[in-house]
């Protein structure tokens, strides 16, 4: 009897050993091994998904994060560390069933640690903490109440019904061992820099050249992905990366430039895919100084620009002006709202009637007080078609007369003056959207502050209540009702001066294969992707 | 598309006198070119009359070839327009409570009338009928079509019922009611006069005629043979008006188009575009050339023996081999639709083995095999091995025609990955360095894998030259906001 429960157990023992061996790989039959490098155009300031708010860092958190859900390429939600839920019949409460075999990324020297409903617990909470610093906030005030129910069941119980709830608990959840500062999270916090999650693939290092090397994870709960090695490489000039692409220094761009589609697309070695991010480029005005604070000035400058002239001739045409606050790829795009001719003489007309006068130097004034302006712009968009963009954009504004003083900064000092001191008259810059096109971040006046989205300090009470209706709502029509008139007054508030959407092609080797790119994301699904061996390096 | 421009090159060098830059069909063709087929055709239809004898035949097969694109256009336009008008007010329809739409069931009803779906049309419409409050003109429009509905079913009397009582004297109602008998085939109803007498009762009425109300005349034209009459009626309208904007409350505003007018359009296109080939068979020097095009205008109208006949005048004359061989191509299919299916499928493998090294016969072979809906598995693999290995300009053909051979056997993935290589890139969605028929393929493929944006964006430059293309924005905006998940994240860069 002894001797037979000895066979079983040692039996038992090693069929679980095989069995979890067998689970850490993908049942796929496609080859493991590789590394693919892919240039970014930019350096990310953190690599957790909390305190970041820009593209570069988002890419990277997908590899090394999962939310409680994710969603397919069909728009389906789908599980990740949750396994299955449930919603309330009043869709007020849902209720999250853990997946118990999922751990996380171990630190060197420690053994993988467990998932559970702690930890999500912990990144609710740390995320909607007042001094940890997040654009993430507003998104969950939903949420009156977190709850954990077992060590792998959470609850949450919203304020109200929301349109698409389940999907916004596909935020990426970060460990409770992980910040050094168990309340709040801020960019100080070591976690920040050197991150471990439960995804599919750890931070391995970053290199002296600041490429960020990440590694695949054996352990990963949908199975190890197919590629051993993903290192992304900072390029300041998006021309080098192209070169890089072609001369095999690189293996992908996340984002080509227009201006090297023709280039790309005629070389058989690579592909190119478009996924359309919902994007757009503006020049974004500080409302908190007194002359921009004038809608006719704001108005003026719009007027001021040409801005078709400006993609036909630094990106070769390949982008759509725009009218408005949303992409023209956007459900949200109100098509009856037209983009705002150039016309210099209305733009001088506007400036006039809003108290400025031409100087003696041909520039204008108000109250003895030149119209002079600083125009920030972060360094990494020191490509030169940015460059040619923002000296247009000051010839364009000399021309009716306004001084504009062009300062190129450093990604993270621009950043902290745009969206900590507000220090700044005019930007340029871009924002990304997900599919639900919210833009209550950027113009609610309940979001001005630091690092919060609305930089400009723009307020305006109508735009403000159609954005809360808008929240408030179950009703898609009425949603989409209210965006556009959104779209029809910040079209003519222009808080923004809004120009263009750009055409948006990832390219990479042929020989990377089973390429499926997330729109806005990106990486969502690269733990399949995956190269022959031949082809590996 | 550029198959077509090259062989007009040819016929232009070949056949026809020379002509300066600035003359009419020069710039027609420059247009055309463009796919700025509304402006080509309008600019050149008036130039017509001062077109000396001797050119009239070219002027007249190149306004022909212009319509025959247009009208190709059209009809792709309107079956995709027509299918996401009931993607879209399906969902609608679906809401409940107090907030739901009543026009969406007057707006859905016709739309499945025009897809063939007479009952549940009927079912919807009538509901509609039956609103509480309605304005006389609306319950009057849902009437008509409620006739129709019955009318096509064979059910006379019913479908007199239902249009009993209607307010005659109103100009839209008489136009929906002409264009119902049109479409229902009851000529002793004289819907042409019916129609023509909305038009006098409109002129005298001042206010201006909706699209809706054009739309109808338009149909009424299109069938009694008035393809000019129908596209003048156009020349001034703003074709991306709505049909009808319901407040269901302050804050939700919806907007309802009608497909139909794409239909319309690309009928009225069609049939301007054989009576100019028509024409143009008259001028003795042209008229092998001729007889490609009307072989393929006769075809897409559905009349298959004269688009035979016209073929094998092509197929029989002395023009260069490649394009005598895309005409047996084409003659196979005609073969098909009579139900030899065997004969066509044998044609285009002998064809494809004939010049297994030109993409471009390859394409056309799959082209017209997608367009009778073969299934020609056989052909598609050896296109898809000659894209794999080949490139450049005459491959983009064959994989835009592997995308569409993919679309039509519904396999949408594929279609889009085929496509997509296909595409200009450089010049993703302008019109001038793509084929607006393949872009609304593309955005078909993209919709379909639920790549909503990029659809969208198509349909965004699209409709820069074609504002009709409106109405397939709405729709598909609409579906969008209904269908997407996510967090509503947003990120600067």
């Amino acid at each position: 009897m002894k001797r037979t429960l000895t066979v079983l157990l040692t039996l038992a023992v090693v069929f679980s050993a095989a069995l979890l061996a067998e689970a850490g790989r993908k049942q796929d039959n496609r080859p493991d091994g590789g590394t693919l490098s892919y240039g970014e155009y930019g350096r990310p300031a953190t690599l957790d998904p909390i305190t970041s708010n820009e593209m570069i860092s988002l890419r990277l958190t997908e590899l090394l994060f999962n939310g409680l859900v994710g969603i397919n390429e069909k728009q389906e939600i789908v599980p990740e560390l949750a396994q299955r839920w449930d919603r309330s019949s009043d869709g007020r409460v849902y209720t999250f069933y853990l997946r118990k075999d999922v751990t996380w990324h171990p630190r060197e020297g420690e053994e993988p640690k467990p998932f559970s409903a702690d930890d999500v617990m912990f990144t609710y909470k740390i995320m909607m903490h007042p001094r940890t610093i997040t654009p993430l906030k507003v998104r969950y005030e939903f949420i009156d109440k977190a709850e954990k129910i077992d060590d792998y069941t959470v609850r949450f119980t919203l304020k109200r019904p929301i349109l698409n709830a389940l999907a916004k608990f596909s935020f990426k959840v970060i460990p409770k061992h992980g910040p050094v500062n168990p309340q709040f999270l801020t960019r100080d916090d070591a976690f920040v820099q050197n991150p471990i999650g439960t995804g599919p693939y750890m931070l391995k290092n970053v290199t002296a050249e600041r490429e960020i090397v990440l590694t695949a994870n054996d352990n990963y709960f949908k199975g190890r992905p197919h590629v051993d090695q993903i290192v992304a490489k900072p390029f300041a000039d998006q021309n080098i990366m192209t070169q890089a692409l072609m001369f095999n220094a690189i293996d992908m761009i996340v984002l080509v430039n227009p201006r090297d589609i023709p280039e790309i697309q005629g070389d058989k070695r690579f592909i190119l895919q478009p996924y359309n991010a919902l994007s757009y480029s503006f020049f974004g005005y500080n409302c908190r100084n007194p002359l921009l604070a004038d809608k006719r000035v704001r108005q003026a400058f719009t007027y001021a620009v040409n801005r078709q002239e400006m993609l036909d001739s630094f990106f070769n045409s390949q982008g759509t002006i725009i009218s408005g606050p949303f992409a023209p790829g956007s459900w949200a795009y109100n098509l009856d709202v037209l983009p705002i001719p150039f016309e210099p003489q209305k733009a001088i007309a506007l400036l006039q009637e809003a108290g400025f006068s031409r100087g003696a130097d041909g520039f204008m004034q108000k109250d003895g007080k030149k119209l002079t302006l600083s125009l920030k712009v972060p360094i990494e968009k020191e490509s030169e078609a940015v460059k040619r963009v923002v000296l247009a954009f000051k010839n364009y504004l000399k021309n009716v007369g306004v001084d504009i003083k062009v300062e190129f900064k450093e990604w993270q000092a621009w950043k902290e003056d745009v969206f900590l001191e507000h220090d700044f008259d005019v930007i340029f810059a871009s924002w990304v959207f997900d599919d639900s096109a919210d833009i209550s971040s950027l113009f609610h006046s309940g979001e001005i502050g630091p690092w919060k989205n609305n930089f400009g300090g723009y307020s305006n009470p109508e735009v403000d209540g159609l954005i809360n209706e808008s929240k408030l709502t179950l009703d898609h029509e009425k949603r989409r009702t209210i965006n556009r008139k959104l779209h029809a007054i910040l079209a003519d508030e222009n808080p923004y001066t809004f120009l263009w959407t750009l055409t948006n092609y990832a390219a990479f080797q042929k020989k990377v294969r089973r390429v499926a790119i997330h729109p806005y994301k990106f990486f969502s699904y690269a733990d399949e992707w995956f190269m022959e061996g031949k082809d590996q390096k | 598309m550029n198959r077509t421009i090259v062989f007009l090159t040819i016929l232009m060098v070949a056949a026809a006198p020379v002509f300066g830059a600035d003359d009419s069909v020069a710039k027609a063709m420059k247009l055309y070119e463009k796919r700025h087929y509304a402006e080509a055709a309008t600019m050149l239809r008036a130039e017509l009359p001062s077109i000396e004898h001797a050119r009239q035949g070219t002027a007249r097969l190149t306004l022909g070839m212009i319509y025959l694109k247009n009208a190709e256009l059209h009809r792709k336009l309107y079956l995709e327009a027509l299918s996401l008008h009931q993607d879209y007010l399906k969902k609608l329809a679906a809401e409940q409570g107090k907030s739901r739409s009543r026009f969406v069931d007057l707006y859905l009803g016709e739309a499945l009338l025009a897809s063939g779906k007479g009952e549940p049309a009927l079912s919807y419409l009538q509901k509609f009928a039956s609103t509480e409050g309605l304005e006389p003109r609306a319950k009057a429009m849902a009437q008509v079509s409620i006739g129709l509905c019955f009318a096509l079913k064979g059910d006379m009397q019913k479908a007199d019922e239902a249009w009993a009582g209607l307010p005659g004297a109103d100009p839209e109602v008489k136009a929906a009611l002409a264009a119902a008998y049109s479409k229902a085939g009851l000529k002793d109803r004289k819907p042409l006069q019916l129609a023509n007498e909305s038009l006098e009762v409109l002129k005298k009425s001042g206010p201006g005629a909706s699209l809706r109300y054009l739309t109808n005349v338009a149909s009424v034209y299109a069938a009694e043979g008035l393809a000019d009459k129908g596209i003048d009626l156009f020349k001034r309208a703003d074709l991306k008006a709505y049909s009808y904007k319901e407040a269901v409350s302050k804050a939700k505003i919806i907007t309802f188009y009608d497909a139909f007018l794409l239909d319309d359009l690309a009928q009225l296109y069609l049939m301007a575009g054989i009576a100019s080939l028509e024409k143009a068979l008259e001028d003795g020097k042209i008229r092998d050339t001729v007889n490609f095009y009307l072989g393929e205008a006769y075809a897409q109208s559905g009349a298959v023996d004269q688009s035979v006949k016209s073929t094998a005048a092509f197929i029989a004359s002395s023009m260069p081999q490649q394009y005598r061989d895309k005409a047996a191509a084409r003659q196979a299919a005609n073969n098909y639709r009579k139900g030899r299916q065997f004969d066509a499928i044998g044609v285009w493998d002998e064809l494809s083995k004939k010049q297994p090294l030109d993409p471009e016969l390859l394409a056309e072979i799959l082209i017209v095999c997608s367009g009778v809906r073969a299934d020609c598995p056989k052909l598609a693999a050896k296109a898809a091995a000659s894209v794999e290995a080949g490139e450049g300009r005459r491959f983009s053909l064959l994989n835009i025609a592997l995308g569409r051979y993919y679309s039509a056997k519904k396999d949408f993935a594929k279609a889009a990955s085929y496509l997509e290589t296909g595409r200009d890139k450089s010049n993703k969605n302008k019109i001038e360095f793509n084929d607006p028929e393949m872009l609304v393929n593309l955005a078909e493929a993209y919709y379909r894998t639920k790549k909503f944006s990029e659809a969208l964006e198509i349909y965004f430059e699209m409709s820069k030259q074609f504002p009709e293309v409106r109405q397939l924005q709405e729709a598909l905006q609409g579906i969008y906001a209904m269908e997407h998940k996510s967090a509503g994240d947003v990120k600067i860069y």
